[in-house]
Protein backbone atom coordinates (compact mmCIF):
# COMPACT_ATOMS: atom_id res chain seq x y z
CA UNK A 1 0.00 0.00 0.00
CA UNK A 2 2.99 2.34 0.49
CA UNK A 3 3.24 2.96 -3.23
CA UNK A 4 -0.32 4.29 -3.15
CA UNK A 5 0.63 6.61 -0.26
CA UNK A 6 3.34 8.22 -2.38
CA UNK A 7 0.82 8.63 -5.18
CA UNK A 8 -1.77 10.24 -2.92
CA UNK A 9 0.83 12.62 -1.45
CA UNK A 10 1.81 13.87 -4.92
CA UNK A 11 -1.85 14.35 -5.79
CA UNK A 12 -2.53 16.18 -2.51
CA UNK A 13 0.40 18.55 -3.10
CA UNK A 14 -0.86 19.35 -6.61
CA UNK A 15 -4.36 19.95 -5.34
CA UNK A 16 -3.25 22.17 -2.43
CA UNK A 17 -0.95 24.25 -4.66
CA UNK A 18 -3.70 24.65 -7.24
CA UNK A 19 -6.36 25.68 -4.74
CA UNK A 20 -4.37 27.90 -2.38
CA UNK A 21 -1.82 29.71 -4.56
CA UNK A 22 -3.62 32.39 -6.59
CA UNK A 23 -3.43 31.86 -10.34
CA UNK A 24 -2.05 28.34 -10.00
CA UNK A 25 -5.25 26.39 -10.72
CA UNK A 26 -4.91 26.53 -14.51
CA UNK A 27 -1.19 25.52 -14.55
CA UNK A 28 -2.00 22.63 -12.20
CA UNK A 29 -4.94 21.62 -14.40
CA UNK A 30 -2.58 21.74 -17.39
CA UNK A 31 -0.26 19.28 -15.62
CA UNK A 32 -3.15 17.13 -14.44
CA UNK A 33 -4.29 16.59 -18.02
CA UNK A 34 -0.90 15.09 -18.87
CA UNK A 35 -0.82 13.04 -15.68
CA UNK A 36 -4.30 11.63 -16.35
CA UNK A 37 -3.46 10.99 -20.02
CA UNK A 38 -0.34 9.09 -18.96
CA UNK A 39 -2.18 7.12 -16.33
CA UNK A 40 -4.94 6.03 -18.72
CA UNK A 41 -2.41 5.08 -21.43
CA UNK A 42 -0.17 3.29 -18.93
CA UNK A 43 -2.89 0.69 -18.33
CA UNK A 44 -2.42 -0.40 -21.93
CA UNK A 45 1.12 0.57 -23.00
CA UNK A 46 2.70 0.10 -19.59
CA UNK A 47 1.03 -3.16 -18.63
CA UNK A 48 1.00 -4.95 -21.99
CA UNK A 49 4.04 -3.43 -23.70
CA UNK A 50 1.97 -2.77 -26.83
CA UNK A 51 2.08 0.67 -28.49
CA UNK A 52 -1.21 2.05 -29.81
CA UNK A 53 -0.57 4.89 -32.26
CA UNK A 54 -4.29 5.52 -32.58
CA UNK A 55 -4.81 6.10 -28.88
CA UNK A 56 -6.04 9.70 -29.21
CA UNK A 57 -9.10 8.38 -31.09
CA UNK A 58 -10.44 7.15 -27.71
CA UNK A 59 -10.15 10.64 -26.22
CA UNK A 60 -11.69 12.08 -29.38
CA UNK A 61 -14.67 9.71 -29.30
CA UNK A 62 -15.12 10.49 -25.61
CA UNK A 63 -15.24 14.18 -26.34
CA UNK A 64 -17.81 13.53 -29.07
CA UNK A 65 -19.86 11.42 -26.66
CA UNK A 66 -20.15 14.33 -24.25
CA UNK A 67 -20.88 16.84 -27.02
CA UNK A 68 -23.57 14.62 -28.57
CA UNK A 69 -25.26 14.16 -25.19
CA UNK A 70 -25.30 17.91 -24.49
CA UNK A 71 -26.31 18.84 -28.04
CA UNK A 72 -29.19 16.40 -28.36
CA UNK A 73 -30.56 16.41 -24.80
CA UNK A 74 -30.46 20.08 -23.75
CA UNK A 75 -34.14 20.60 -24.60
CA UNK A 76 -35.38 17.51 -22.76
CA UNK A 77 -35.38 19.10 -19.32
CA UNK A 78 -33.10 16.45 -17.87
CA UNK A 79 -31.02 19.31 -16.47
CA UNK A 80 -27.82 18.54 -14.66
CA UNK A 81 -28.34 14.78 -15.20
CA UNK A 82 -27.07 15.35 -18.74
CA UNK A 83 -23.52 15.63 -17.36
CA UNK A 84 -23.33 12.03 -16.06
CA UNK A 85 -25.21 10.86 -19.16
CA UNK A 86 -22.55 12.58 -21.25
CA UNK A 87 -19.75 10.86 -19.33
CA UNK A 88 -21.51 7.53 -19.75
CA UNK A 89 -21.94 8.02 -23.50
CA UNK A 90 -18.29 9.11 -23.77
CA UNK A 91 -17.10 5.97 -21.98
CA UNK A 92 -19.42 3.79 -24.04
CA UNK A 93 -18.26 5.16 -27.38
CA UNK A 94 -14.59 4.74 -26.46
CA UNK A 95 -15.20 1.20 -25.24
CA UNK A 96 -17.04 0.29 -28.45
CA UNK A 97 -14.13 1.55 -30.53
CA UNK A 98 -11.61 -0.29 -28.37
CA UNK A 99 -13.59 -3.51 -28.79
CA UNK A 100 -13.71 -3.09 -32.55
CA UNK A 101 -10.02 -2.20 -32.87
CA UNK A 102 -8.91 -4.70 -30.24
CA UNK A 103 -10.81 -7.66 -31.65
CA UNK A 104 -8.98 -7.25 -34.95
CA UNK A 105 -5.63 -5.61 -34.18
CA UNK A 106 -4.80 -7.28 -30.85
CA UNK A 107 -4.44 -10.60 -32.63
CA UNK A 108 -1.34 -9.08 -34.18
CA UNK A 109 2.02 -9.08 -32.43
CA UNK A 110 4.08 -6.11 -31.22
CA UNK A 111 5.11 -3.89 -34.12
CA UNK A 112 2.34 -5.21 -36.39
CA UNK A 113 -0.22 -4.04 -33.88
CA UNK A 114 1.40 -0.60 -33.72
CA UNK A 115 1.29 -0.27 -37.51
CA UNK A 116 -2.33 -1.42 -37.69
CA UNK A 117 -3.40 1.22 -35.17
CA UNK A 118 -1.85 4.16 -37.03
CA UNK A 119 -4.77 4.18 -39.44
CA UNK A 120 -7.51 4.20 -36.79
CA UNK A 121 -7.10 7.82 -35.80
CA UNK A 122 -6.83 9.34 -39.29
CA UNK A 123 -9.48 6.98 -40.63
CA UNK A 124 -12.00 8.06 -38.04
CA UNK A 125 -11.27 11.74 -38.56
CA UNK A 126 -11.83 11.52 -42.32
CA UNK A 127 -14.93 9.41 -41.79
CA UNK A 128 -16.44 12.18 -39.64
CA UNK A 129 -15.39 14.94 -42.02
CA UNK A 130 -16.16 13.09 -45.24
CA UNK A 131 -19.49 11.56 -44.22
CA UNK A 132 -20.45 14.80 -42.45
CA UNK A 133 -21.06 12.73 -39.33
CA UNK A 134 -21.71 14.66 -36.09
CA UNK A 135 -21.41 18.05 -37.78
CA UNK A 136 -18.55 16.98 -40.05
CA UNK A 137 -15.57 19.31 -40.09
CA UNK A 138 -17.61 22.07 -38.40
CA UNK A 139 -17.78 19.91 -35.29
CA UNK A 140 -20.25 20.37 -32.45
CA UNK A 141 -20.44 23.59 -30.47
CA UNK A 142 -22.19 23.20 -27.13
CA UNK A 143 -21.58 26.64 -25.56
CA UNK A 144 -25.26 27.54 -25.97
CA UNK A 145 -26.52 24.11 -24.94
CA UNK A 146 -24.49 24.21 -21.73
CA UNK A 147 -25.86 27.66 -20.85
CA UNK A 148 -29.42 26.42 -21.40
CA UNK A 149 -28.83 23.34 -19.25
CA UNK A 150 -26.86 24.80 -16.34
CA UNK A 151 -27.35 28.56 -16.60
CA UNK A 152 -24.57 31.01 -17.56
CA UNK A 153 -22.81 31.07 -14.17
CA UNK A 154 -22.81 27.34 -13.66
CA UNK A 155 -21.77 26.66 -17.27
CA UNK A 156 -18.74 28.90 -16.73
CA UNK A 157 -17.95 27.17 -13.47
CA UNK A 158 -18.11 23.77 -15.18
CA UNK A 159 -15.65 24.90 -17.88
CA UNK A 160 -13.17 26.54 -15.55
CA UNK A 161 -13.37 24.28 -12.51
CA UNK A 162 -15.53 21.14 -12.69
CA UNK A 163 -13.91 19.91 -15.91
CA UNK A 164 -10.46 20.11 -14.30
CA UNK A 165 -11.60 18.43 -11.09
CA UNK A 166 -13.07 15.63 -13.20
CA UNK A 167 -9.77 15.16 -15.03
CA UNK A 168 -8.04 15.12 -11.66
CA UNK A 169 -10.40 12.43 -10.35
CA UNK A 170 -10.27 10.33 -13.53
CA UNK A 171 -6.46 10.33 -13.38
CA UNK A 172 -6.52 9.21 -9.77
CA UNK A 173 -9.08 6.50 -10.52
CA UNK A 174 -6.96 5.25 -13.43
CA UNK A 175 -3.91 5.07 -11.15
CA UNK A 176 -5.79 3.16 -8.45
CA UNK A 177 -7.13 0.81 -11.12
CA UNK A 178 -3.55 0.21 -12.26
CA UNK A 179 -2.58 -0.60 -8.68
CA UNK A 180 -5.42 -3.10 -8.31
CA UNK A 181 -4.68 -4.76 -11.68
CA UNK A 182 -0.96 -5.12 -10.91
CA UNK A 183 -1.72 -7.07 -7.75
CA UNK A 184 -4.33 -9.37 -9.24
CA UNK A 185 -3.99 -12.41 -11.51
CA UNK A 186 -4.63 -10.07 -14.44
CA UNK A 187 -1.50 -8.10 -13.52
CA UNK A 188 0.62 -11.24 -13.50
CA UNK A 189 -0.88 -12.35 -16.81
CA UNK A 190 -0.06 -8.97 -18.39
CA UNK A 191 3.46 -9.07 -16.95
CA UNK A 192 3.98 -12.50 -18.52
CA UNK A 193 2.61 -11.28 -21.87
CA UNK A 194 4.88 -8.23 -21.79
CA UNK A 195 7.95 -10.31 -20.99
CA UNK A 196 7.43 -13.33 -23.25
CA UNK A 197 4.14 -13.79 -25.03
CA UNK A 198 4.83 -17.32 -26.30
CA UNK A 199 5.91 -18.59 -22.90
CA UNK A 200 2.85 -16.90 -21.36
CA UNK A 201 0.58 -18.77 -23.77
CA UNK A 202 2.11 -22.15 -22.90
CA UNK A 203 1.70 -21.31 -19.19
CA UNK A 204 -2.06 -21.19 -19.79
CA UNK A 205 -2.59 -17.46 -20.27
CA UNK A 206 -5.23 -16.43 -22.78
CA UNK A 207 -3.13 -13.58 -24.13
CA UNK A 208 -5.74 -12.05 -26.46
CA UNK A 209 -8.30 -11.91 -23.66
CA UNK A 210 -6.01 -10.12 -21.23
CA UNK A 211 -4.71 -7.70 -23.85
CA UNK A 212 -8.28 -6.76 -24.80
CA UNK A 213 -9.20 -6.33 -21.12
CA UNK A 214 -6.33 -3.88 -20.62
CA UNK A 215 -7.18 -2.14 -23.89
CA UNK A 216 -10.83 -1.60 -22.92
CA UNK A 217 -9.94 -0.34 -19.43
CA UNK A 218 -7.44 2.09 -20.90
CA UNK A 219 -9.92 3.29 -23.54
CA UNK A 220 -12.62 3.78 -20.89
CA UNK A 221 -10.47 6.28 -19.00
CA UNK A 222 -9.33 7.95 -22.23
CA UNK A 223 -12.95 8.55 -23.21
CA UNK A 224 -13.71 10.18 -19.86
CA UNK A 225 -10.63 12.40 -20.15
CA UNK A 226 -11.65 13.52 -23.65
CA UNK A 227 -15.17 14.32 -22.45
CA UNK A 228 -13.93 16.39 -19.50
CA UNK A 229 -10.67 17.98 -20.57
CA UNK A 230 -11.82 18.86 -24.06
CA UNK A 231 -15.61 19.08 -24.44
CA UNK A 232 -16.55 20.40 -21.01
CA UNK A 233 -13.56 22.73 -20.83
CA UNK A 234 -13.65 24.11 -24.39
CA UNK A 235 -17.44 23.74 -24.92
CA UNK A 236 -16.85 22.63 -28.51
CA UNK A 237 -15.42 19.68 -30.47
CA UNK A 238 -13.71 19.99 -33.86
CA UNK A 239 -12.37 16.86 -35.55
CA UNK A 240 -9.15 18.67 -36.51
CA UNK A 241 -8.54 19.48 -32.82
CA UNK A 242 -9.24 16.14 -31.21
CA UNK A 243 -7.89 13.61 -33.72
CA UNK A 244 -4.37 14.95 -33.35
CA UNK A 245 -1.62 12.34 -33.32
CA UNK A 246 0.43 14.79 -31.19
CA UNK A 247 -1.55 13.69 -28.14
CA UNK A 248 -0.74 10.03 -28.78
CA UNK A 249 2.95 10.90 -29.06
CA UNK A 250 2.76 12.96 -25.87
CA UNK A 251 1.08 10.05 -24.08
CA UNK A 252 3.85 7.68 -25.21
CA UNK A 253 6.53 10.16 -24.09
CA UNK A 254 4.92 10.63 -20.67
CA UNK A 255 4.64 6.90 -20.01
CA UNK A 256 8.17 6.11 -21.24
CA UNK A 257 9.67 9.09 -19.44
CA UNK A 258 8.03 8.25 -16.13
CA UNK A 259 8.45 4.48 -16.36
CA UNK A 260 6.14 2.15 -18.28
CA UNK A 261 4.12 -0.22 -16.14
CA UNK A 262 4.92 1.56 -12.88
CA UNK A 263 2.25 3.15 -10.68
CA UNK A 264 4.04 6.48 -10.17
CA UNK A 265 5.54 6.67 -13.66
CA UNK A 266 2.70 8.56 -15.37
CA UNK A 267 2.49 11.06 -12.49
CA UNK A 268 6.22 11.80 -12.59
CA UNK A 269 6.30 11.67 -16.41
CA UNK A 270 3.20 13.85 -16.78
CA UNK A 271 4.44 16.52 -14.40
CA UNK A 272 7.97 16.51 -15.85
CA UNK A 273 6.72 16.70 -19.41
CA UNK A 274 4.08 19.32 -18.61
CA UNK A 275 6.57 21.56 -16.77
CA UNK A 276 9.17 21.26 -19.53
CA UNK A 277 6.63 22.11 -22.19
CA UNK A 278 5.15 24.98 -20.19
CA UNK A 279 8.40 26.70 -19.23
CA UNK A 280 10.01 26.23 -22.62
CA UNK A 281 7.02 27.90 -24.25
CA UNK A 282 7.42 30.82 -21.81
CA UNK A 283 11.20 31.19 -22.08
CA UNK A 284 11.65 30.37 -25.76
CA UNK A 285 8.25 30.64 -27.42
CA UNK A 286 8.11 28.80 -30.69
CA UNK A 287 11.26 26.80 -30.00
CA UNK A 288 9.85 24.49 -27.36
CA UNK A 289 9.53 21.43 -29.58
CA UNK A 290 13.01 21.93 -31.02
CA UNK A 291 14.47 21.78 -27.52
CA UNK A 292 12.00 19.35 -26.00
CA UNK A 293 12.56 16.60 -28.56
CA UNK A 294 16.34 16.15 -28.07
CA UNK A 295 15.94 16.66 -24.33
CA UNK A 296 13.42 13.82 -24.19
CA UNK A 297 15.66 11.60 -26.31
CA UNK A 298 18.49 12.26 -23.86
CA UNK A 299 16.32 11.43 -20.85
CA UNK A 300 15.00 8.24 -22.40
CA UNK A 301 18.55 7.17 -23.31
CA UNK A 302 19.79 7.91 -19.79
CA UNK A 303 16.80 6.21 -18.12
CA UNK A 304 15.55 3.48 -20.44
CA UNK A 305 13.29 2.19 -17.67
CA UNK A 306 11.94 5.71 -17.07
CA UNK A 307 12.54 7.91 -14.06
CA UNK A 308 10.45 5.78 -11.71
CA UNK A 309 11.83 2.54 -13.12
CA UNK A 310 15.35 3.83 -12.46
CA UNK A 311 14.52 4.92 -8.90
CA UNK A 312 12.79 1.61 -8.23
CA UNK A 313 16.04 -0.22 -9.04
CA UNK A 314 18.05 2.16 -6.86
CA UNK A 315 15.90 1.71 -3.75
CA UNK A 316 15.60 -2.06 -4.07
CA UNK A 317 16.63 -3.56 -0.75
CA UNK A 318 16.60 -0.23 1.13
CA UNK A 319 13.91 0.94 3.52
CA UNK A 320 12.38 3.12 0.80
CA UNK A 321 11.50 0.00 -1.17
CA UNK A 322 7.75 -0.17 -1.60
CA UNK A 323 7.28 3.60 -1.57
CA UNK A 324 8.30 3.68 -5.20
CA UNK A 325 6.09 1.40 -7.23
CA UNK B 1 -3.93 -43.73 -21.20
CA UNK B 2 -2.98 -40.11 -20.45
CA UNK B 3 -1.65 -39.03 -23.83
CA UNK B 4 -2.24 -40.55 -27.23
CA UNK B 5 -0.41 -39.13 -30.20
CA UNK B 6 -1.95 -40.61 -33.34
CA UNK B 7 -0.19 -40.46 -36.67
CA UNK B 8 0.89 -36.84 -36.29
CA UNK B 9 2.65 -35.01 -39.15
CA UNK B 10 4.07 -31.49 -39.30
CA UNK B 11 5.64 -29.90 -42.37
CA UNK B 12 7.56 -26.65 -42.65
CA UNK B 13 7.54 -25.87 -46.35
CA UNK B 14 9.20 -28.84 -48.01
CA UNK B 15 10.67 -30.17 -44.78
CA UNK B 16 8.74 -32.86 -42.95
CA UNK B 17 9.75 -32.15 -39.34
CA UNK B 18 7.56 -34.86 -37.84
CA UNK B 19 6.41 -37.70 -40.09
CA UNK B 20 3.35 -39.71 -38.97
CA UNK B 21 4.49 -40.36 -35.42
CA UNK B 22 2.31 -42.28 -32.96
CA UNK B 23 2.97 -43.10 -29.32
CA UNK B 24 1.23 -43.27 -25.97
CA UNK B 25 2.08 -42.20 -22.46
CA UNK B 26 0.53 -43.77 -19.39
CA UNK B 27 -0.39 -41.87 -16.26
CA UNK B 28 2.56 -41.27 -13.95
CA UNK B 29 5.01 -42.80 -16.38
CA UNK B 30 8.67 -41.83 -16.79
CA UNK B 31 9.13 -41.62 -20.54
CA UNK B 32 12.20 -40.64 -22.54
CA UNK B 33 12.41 -39.25 -26.05
CA UNK B 34 15.85 -39.43 -27.58
CA UNK B 35 17.12 -38.47 -30.96
CA UNK B 36 19.82 -36.45 -32.65
CA UNK B 37 19.52 -32.74 -33.35
CA UNK B 38 16.82 -32.06 -35.94
CA UNK B 39 15.04 -35.37 -35.45
CA UNK B 40 11.73 -33.63 -34.68
CA UNK B 41 11.69 -33.86 -30.89
CA UNK B 42 11.00 -30.20 -30.18
CA UNK B 43 8.40 -29.98 -32.96
CA UNK B 44 6.62 -32.90 -31.33
CA UNK B 45 6.62 -31.04 -28.00
CA UNK B 46 5.33 -27.91 -29.69
CA UNK B 47 2.40 -29.85 -31.09
CA UNK B 48 1.56 -31.48 -27.76
CA UNK B 49 1.71 -28.16 -25.90
CA UNK B 50 -0.22 -26.33 -28.65
CA UNK B 51 2.43 -24.01 -30.06
CA UNK B 52 1.93 -25.63 -33.49
CA UNK B 53 -1.10 -27.37 -34.94
CA UNK B 54 -0.24 -30.64 -36.70
CA UNK B 55 -0.94 -30.86 -40.44
CA UNK B 56 -2.56 -34.22 -39.89
CA UNK B 57 -3.13 -36.70 -37.10
CA UNK B 58 -4.72 -36.36 -33.69
CA UNK B 59 -3.58 -35.66 -30.14
CA UNK B 60 -5.76 -37.08 -27.37
CA UNK B 61 -5.19 -36.02 -23.77
CA UNK B 62 -7.05 -37.82 -21.02
CA UNK B 63 -9.65 -39.09 -23.48
CA UNK B 64 -10.25 -35.67 -25.01
CA UNK B 65 -9.23 -34.63 -28.53
CA UNK B 66 -7.07 -31.54 -28.01
CA UNK B 67 -5.68 -31.31 -31.55
CA UNK B 68 -7.42 -28.00 -32.29
CA UNK B 69 -7.21 -26.54 -28.77
CA UNK B 70 -5.05 -23.39 -28.43
CA UNK B 71 -1.99 -23.57 -26.17
CA UNK B 72 -3.53 -21.51 -23.36
CA UNK B 73 -6.44 -23.93 -23.10
CA UNK B 74 -4.15 -26.96 -22.80
CA UNK B 75 -2.16 -25.83 -19.78
CA UNK B 76 -5.22 -25.79 -17.47
CA UNK B 77 -5.95 -29.39 -18.51
CA UNK B 78 -2.60 -30.37 -17.06
CA UNK B 79 0.08 -30.06 -19.72
CA UNK B 80 3.22 -28.31 -18.51
CA UNK B 81 6.54 -27.87 -20.29
CA UNK B 82 9.97 -26.31 -20.19
CA UNK B 83 11.89 -24.88 -23.14
CA UNK B 84 15.20 -25.99 -24.61
CA UNK B 85 16.46 -22.42 -24.31
CA UNK B 86 14.92 -21.25 -21.01
CA UNK B 87 12.29 -18.55 -21.38
CA UNK B 88 11.89 -16.83 -18.03
CA UNK B 89 9.94 -13.60 -17.62
CA UNK B 90 13.25 -11.79 -17.15
CA UNK B 91 12.43 -8.68 -15.15
CA UNK B 92 10.01 -10.44 -12.78
CA UNK B 93 11.41 -12.20 -9.72
CA UNK B 94 11.88 -15.97 -9.57
CA UNK B 95 9.01 -16.11 -7.11
CA UNK B 96 6.67 -14.24 -9.47
CA UNK B 97 7.76 -16.38 -12.41
CA UNK B 98 6.90 -19.60 -10.64
CA UNK B 99 3.68 -18.09 -9.25
CA UNK B 100 2.47 -17.40 -12.81
CA UNK B 101 2.63 -21.15 -13.42
CA UNK B 102 0.48 -21.79 -10.36
CA UNK B 103 -2.05 -19.13 -11.34
CA UNK B 104 -2.74 -20.16 -14.92
CA UNK B 105 -1.84 -23.85 -15.09
CA UNK B 106 -4.01 -26.66 -13.76
CA UNK B 107 -3.69 -25.27 -10.23
CA UNK B 108 -5.64 -22.08 -11.19
CA UNK B 109 -4.54 -20.55 -7.86
CA UNK B 110 -5.31 -17.04 -6.68
CA UNK B 111 -2.38 -14.71 -6.03
CA UNK B 112 -1.87 -15.62 -2.38
CA UNK B 113 -2.09 -19.40 -2.95
CA UNK B 114 0.16 -19.08 -5.99
CA UNK B 115 2.89 -17.46 -3.89
CA UNK B 116 2.74 -20.33 -1.41
CA UNK B 117 2.89 -22.92 -4.20
CA UNK B 118 5.74 -20.94 -5.71
CA UNK B 119 7.75 -20.96 -2.48
CA UNK B 120 7.27 -24.71 -2.16
CA UNK B 121 8.61 -25.55 -5.61
CA UNK B 122 11.40 -22.97 -5.45
CA UNK B 123 12.63 -24.71 -2.33
CA UNK B 124 12.22 -28.11 -3.96
CA UNK B 125 14.52 -27.19 -6.86
CA UNK B 126 16.91 -25.44 -4.46
CA UNK B 127 16.50 -21.82 -5.56
CA UNK B 128 15.27 -20.34 -2.27
CA UNK B 129 18.19 -17.95 -2.07
CA UNK B 130 17.43 -16.59 -5.52
CA UNK B 131 13.66 -16.27 -4.94
CA UNK B 132 13.61 -12.46 -4.94
CA UNK B 133 16.13 -11.98 -7.73
CA UNK B 134 15.04 -10.94 -11.21
CA UNK B 135 14.84 -14.16 -13.25
CA UNK B 136 16.89 -12.58 -16.05
CA UNK B 137 19.91 -12.36 -13.74
CA UNK B 138 20.06 -16.11 -13.04
CA UNK B 139 22.76 -18.38 -14.45
CA UNK B 140 21.66 -20.64 -17.33
CA UNK B 141 21.55 -23.59 -14.96
CA UNK B 142 19.42 -21.70 -12.44
CA UNK B 143 17.08 -20.64 -15.25
CA UNK B 144 16.53 -24.31 -16.11
CA UNK B 145 15.70 -25.09 -12.50
CA UNK B 146 13.38 -22.09 -12.34
CA UNK B 147 11.56 -23.29 -15.45
CA UNK B 148 11.21 -26.71 -13.89
CA UNK B 149 9.73 -25.14 -10.73
CA UNK B 150 7.41 -23.00 -12.86
CA UNK B 151 6.18 -26.03 -14.80
CA UNK B 152 5.69 -28.05 -11.58
CA UNK B 153 3.74 -25.17 -10.02
CA UNK B 154 1.22 -25.59 -12.84
CA UNK B 155 0.34 -28.92 -11.17
CA UNK B 156 0.55 -30.72 -14.50
CA UNK B 157 -0.48 -34.30 -15.15
CA UNK B 158 1.94 -34.43 -18.05
CA UNK B 159 5.28 -32.67 -17.76
CA UNK B 160 7.33 -32.21 -20.92
CA UNK B 161 10.98 -31.48 -20.22
CA UNK B 162 13.09 -30.17 -23.07
CA UNK B 163 16.79 -30.89 -22.42
CA UNK B 164 16.35 -29.96 -18.79
CA UNK B 165 19.56 -31.74 -17.82
CA UNK B 166 21.78 -30.30 -20.57
CA UNK B 167 24.91 -28.64 -19.26
CA UNK B 168 24.61 -30.14 -15.80
CA UNK B 169 27.37 -32.10 -14.07
CA UNK B 170 26.72 -35.75 -13.08
CA UNK B 171 25.94 -34.77 -9.48
CA UNK B 172 23.31 -32.20 -10.55
CA UNK B 173 21.83 -34.70 -12.98
CA UNK B 174 21.57 -37.23 -10.16
CA UNK B 175 19.76 -34.67 -8.01
CA UNK B 176 17.34 -33.70 -10.78
CA UNK B 177 16.49 -37.33 -11.52
CA UNK B 178 15.85 -37.94 -7.84
CA UNK B 179 13.62 -34.84 -7.70
CA UNK B 180 11.70 -35.91 -10.80
CA UNK B 181 11.10 -39.40 -9.42
CA UNK B 182 9.85 -37.84 -6.18
CA UNK B 183 7.29 -35.51 -7.80
CA UNK B 184 6.29 -38.24 -10.22
CA UNK B 185 5.38 -40.55 -7.40
CA UNK B 186 3.96 -37.96 -4.99
CA UNK B 187 1.88 -36.05 -7.51
CA UNK B 188 1.31 -38.75 -10.14
CA UNK B 189 2.81 -36.71 -12.94
CA UNK B 190 3.80 -38.41 -16.17
CA UNK B 191 7.24 -36.99 -16.91
CA UNK B 192 8.62 -36.94 -20.42
CA UNK B 193 12.30 -36.12 -20.72
CA UNK B 194 13.76 -35.29 -24.10
CA UNK B 195 17.50 -35.58 -24.58
CA UNK B 196 19.96 -35.48 -27.39
CA UNK B 197 23.11 -36.88 -25.79
CA UNK B 198 22.55 -37.72 -22.13
CA UNK B 199 21.96 -41.45 -22.61
CA UNK B 200 23.33 -42.24 -19.21
CA UNK B 201 20.79 -39.95 -17.57
CA UNK B 202 17.93 -41.38 -19.60
CA UNK B 203 18.81 -44.95 -18.63
CA UNK B 204 18.62 -43.93 -14.99
CA UNK B 205 15.38 -41.98 -15.42
CA UNK B 206 13.07 -43.48 -18.03
CA UNK B 207 11.09 -46.71 -17.92
CA UNK B 208 10.39 -46.55 -21.62
CA UNK B 209 11.97 -44.56 -24.41
CA UNK B 210 11.16 -43.59 -27.95
CA UNK B 211 13.96 -42.93 -30.43
CA UNK B 212 13.35 -40.36 -33.15
CA UNK B 213 15.31 -40.08 -36.36
CA UNK B 214 14.70 -37.64 -39.22
CA UNK B 215 11.16 -36.89 -38.10
CA UNK B 216 10.15 -40.53 -37.76
CA UNK B 217 9.78 -42.86 -34.84
CA UNK B 218 12.64 -45.33 -35.09
CA UNK B 219 11.88 -47.49 -32.10
CA UNK B 220 9.95 -47.51 -28.85
CA UNK B 221 10.13 -49.81 -25.84
CA UNK B 222 11.83 -50.57 -22.52
CA UNK B 223 14.83 -48.26 -22.11
CA UNK B 224 17.79 -50.64 -22.04
CA UNK B 225 16.40 -52.83 -24.78
CA UNK B 226 15.86 -49.89 -27.13
CA UNK B 227 19.15 -48.14 -26.49
CA UNK B 228 21.09 -51.35 -27.17
CA UNK B 229 19.28 -51.99 -30.42
CA UNK B 230 21.50 -52.08 -33.47
CA UNK B 231 19.42 -49.57 -35.42
CA UNK B 232 19.65 -47.05 -32.57
CA UNK B 233 23.39 -47.46 -32.27
CA UNK B 234 23.60 -46.89 -36.00
CA UNK B 235 21.68 -43.59 -35.81
CA UNK B 236 23.83 -42.29 -33.02
CA UNK B 237 27.26 -43.59 -33.97
CA UNK B 238 27.06 -43.99 -37.68
CA UNK B 239 27.64 -47.24 -39.56
CA UNK B 240 31.37 -46.86 -39.71
CA UNK B 241 31.94 -47.59 -36.06
CA UNK B 242 31.64 -51.29 -36.76
CA UNK B 243 33.79 -51.05 -39.83
CA UNK B 244 36.60 -48.95 -38.46
CA UNK B 245 37.48 -46.45 -35.74
CA UNK B 246 37.87 -43.34 -37.97
CA UNK B 247 34.10 -42.84 -38.45
CA UNK B 248 33.54 -42.20 -34.76
CA UNK B 249 35.04 -38.72 -34.78
CA UNK B 250 32.57 -35.90 -34.31
CA UNK B 251 30.02 -38.18 -32.71
CA UNK B 252 30.14 -38.85 -29.03
CA UNK B 253 27.62 -40.45 -26.76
Amino acid sequence: MRGVHTLLIIYAILLIVGLTVPGMWQPVAFLMFYVALGQAFNIFLGLTGYVDFGYVAFLALGSYGMAIAMDSLYQTGLGAAILPIGLLLAALMSIMLSLAVGAVALRLRGAYFAIATIGVNEGFRYLIEGARLWGGSEGIIITGAMRKIFGREMANFISTMVADVLVFGIGLLAALTTYVIIHKRMGYALMAIREDEDAARVMGINVTKYKIMAFITSAFFAGLIGASAWTLKMTYVFPSDVFLITYTVEAIVIVMLGGAGTLLGPVVGGITYGLLKYYLSVILPGFQLLILAPLLVAIVVAFPEGIVGYLKERVRGTRFEGYIL
Amino acid sequence: MLLKVEDVTKRFGGLVAVDSVSFEIKEGEAFGIVGPNGSGKTTLYNMISGVYQPDSGRIIFDGRDITDLPAHARAPLGIGRTFQIPRPFPSATVRENVAVGAMFGRAQADVKEAMEISDYYIELVGLSEQANKAAGTLTPLEKRLMELARALAMKPRLLLLDEVMAGMNPKDIGNIIELLQKVRQEEKIAVVAMVEHLMHAITKFAERVMVMHQGRKLLEGPTMEVLNDERVIEVYLGKKIREGAEGAEGHRT
